[in-house]
């Protein structure tokens, strides 16, 4: 996949590879400019425009009277003073982060674990396993959590139906999102049944690469199933392990789409996140610089969490570059 | 050995069923009898198959203008970035010029970017540009989501056809375009293919700039019709998972497309080694 070799192109290194190269048309100094001009202009115009407008609209009141009327009032750190001297900010941040750290927790473990457990099997149970991840994978996330709330839901749900089957009667009629904590817990077991799959499949690639014969040695010298583990599967998976970590921060941070969907933050605002906070201030509430202050406080969050790993990623970038 | 080889298998099969059965329950909870959705009764296999849900989410619904919006925003944005990818991404891989390495900086970054944080400014770039509530600004948006991502994908691709066989062309005659569209290009088919059909899913998928830029009701898309679905149908549950299997199901055949691929090769890697 990473074939990450790349040639000089013709005529640049000492001797041209062929006759016909020496002879290159002026055209090409300017070519791969104009080649790379729709990409950069869009990133460019359609995300660093915008990245750098998010900062400068936290500094605004920005309001849909200011919007409307056109006016630029600057506010300093009037938007980001309102945000957190707020009682809710940090409760909602407090709640994000154990959210995040929740799902991030269990997507790992489990993906570790099923990594291991298909490295440990036959070939048909393990295809089956697989192909069970990839409907789980594949589903999009709104599909995804309009199941859910079938499955969950208060009387015809399959689950409360199966509990009470099995004798919990206490579960006839119960509604799983009647509290905050339920609802994110619901919201979390859906993320994590999504995210799962790709974080185990990695894993068990990079359990596929570890060369066979260090545990044939392994095995000759006697070590026991831990002393194995500890010492070759390990030292192996832990930079996967690292990244796939990472990743799953980055994206369970700033999930939206199914916490908005399950109860729009409710009730009573108990399972708002920090992007749900966001789309309230901004575009349902009409406080855009109000909203811009959460966003870069959310994106400082983020970096601050994941610079280690932003580190790690340039810096392995930069022999491939 | 062999009995701990058993019991790790039937381990698997459990959670094989765990991770399946979300997509049995939607599929067979949309093909199940009307009556038989909401009842009390436990049936986890439908008693008799039925299209009335599909029919009800299809005719009942605007369903249809929906996926008409979605396919429209989806397959542009693609095009757009595959055009302006397969270019950037050549640019990159063949050629060595002032600035490559901080325009790969750039993708880079741009590939780790948290669009969800930047809903506010998009909102209001997409009011000056007088494009909320029209499908270009989400076209434009979905452009730039799956942009980064194409490219390095594709100077991937391209990276692993030779050049030489570009330089051969070259040498027989045909000019650097030409070598690249009749060599290079064919070759580069199924890369193509993997790359569109990401950047499809990640379009087709997306939820938050659907719902902020189109406050209107007839130009939303699928993602946000199925959220609002429910309380136009109140609790129809049949007739909602069969527009949930609706909205899966290119996804699925997409996905079983380039996944066969990833798969294969990782059950090939573990059999030979």
């Amino acid at each position: 996949m990473t074939a990450t070799h790349t040639r000089p192109a013709p005529g640049t290194a000492g001797q041209p590879a062929v006759p016909g190269a020496r002879r290159r048309p002026r055209i090409s100094v300017s070519l791969p400019y104009l080649l790379m001009a729709p990409a950069v202009l869009a990133l460019v115009a359609l995300l660093g425009w915008p990245a750098v407008n998010v900062i400068i609209t936290s500094f605004r009141k920005l309001d849909l009277g200011e919007l409307t009327r056109g006016e630029v009032v600057w506010a300093g750190f009037d938007n980001y003073a309102q945000i957190l001297t707020g009682s809710d900010f940090w409760v909602i941040a407090l709640r994000t982060v154990v959210f995040t750290a929740a799902m991030v927790g269990a997507t790992v473990v489990i993906a570790l674990l099923l990594a291991l457990l298909m490295n440990h099997i036959p070939a048909v149970p393990r295809v089956v396993l697989q192909i069970s991840l990839l409907l789980a994978w594949a589903m999009p996330q709104l599909a995804a959590t309009t199941v859910f709330q079938w499955i969950f839901d208060q009387q015809f749900g399959i689950l409360n139906k199966t509990l009470v089957l099995l004798g919990f009667d206490s579960f006839e009629g119960a509604s799983w999102f009647a509290s905050g904590t339920s609802t994110l817990t619901v919201v979390g077991i859906l993320i994590v049944w999504q995210a799962v799959p790709f974080v185990a499949m990695t894993l068990y690639a990079a359990l596929l690469s570890v060369p066979k014969d260090l545990y044939e040695s392994a095995g000759i010298d006697g070590a026991s199933g831990w002393q194995t583990f500890s010492s070759i599967t390990w030292p192996h998976l832990k930079p996967v392990l690292l990244i796939v970590t990472f990743l799953s921060i980055l994206w369970d941070f700033k999930v939206f789409a199914q916490v908005w969907a399950v109860r729009e933050g409710g009730p009573n605002g108990e399972s708002t996140t920090l992007p749900v906070l966001q789309y309230l201030e901004g575009i349902a509430g009409k406080h855009f610089g109000v909203a811009a202050a959460v966003s870069v406080l959310m994106v400082i969050v983020l970096v601050i969490v994941c610079a280690q790993y932003l580190r790690l990623l340039l810096r392995s970038q930069e022999g491939e570059l | 050995m062999t009995i701990r080889r058993i019991g790790l298998s039937a381990l698997a099969l459990a959670i094989a069923l765990v991770f399946a059965f979300p997509t049995y329950w939607m599929f067979t909870s949309s093909i199940k009898p009307r009556g038989e959705v909401l009842s009390t009764s436990y049936d986890l296999v439908p008693s008799a198959v039925t299209l009335e849900n599909y029919a009800s989410a299809l005719l009942g619904s605007d369903f249809l203008r929906y996926l008409g919006n979605s396919l429209l925003v989806t397959l542009t944005a693609v095009a757009c970035s595959l055009v302006a990818g397969t270019l950037a991404a050549l640019a990159m891989s063949r050629f060595r010029f002032r600035g490559r390495k901080g325009f790969l900086m750039l993708v880079l970054v741009a590939q780790m970017v948290p669009f969800e944080a930047l809903m506010v400014p998009m909102f209001l770039f997409m009011r000056d540009l007088g494009l909320l509530n029209k499908l270009p600004a989400l076209i434009l948006v979905y452009w730039i989501t799956t942009l980064p991502f194409t490219i390095w994908s594709l100077r991937g691709f391209i990276d692993g056809i030779p050049i030489d066989l570009e330089e051969a062309a070259m040498v027989d005659g045909c000019s650097r375009a030409e070598a690249f569209r009749r060599v290079t290009l064919p070759l580069l088919g199924p890369g193509l293919v993997a790359t569109s059909v990401f950047a499809f899913i990640t379009a087709w998928n997306e939820f938050l700039y659907a719902l902020v830029l189109m406050r209107s009701e007839d130009l939303q898309t699928l993602p946000v019709f199925l959220k609002t679905f429910q309380n136009a149908f109140g609790t129809d549950w049949g007739a909602t998972m069969a527009s949930a299997t609706l909205f899966t199901l290119p996804v699925l055949v997409f996905f079983l497309i380039v996944q066969r691929k990833m798969v294969s090769g990782i059950t090939a890697g573990a059999v030979k080694g």
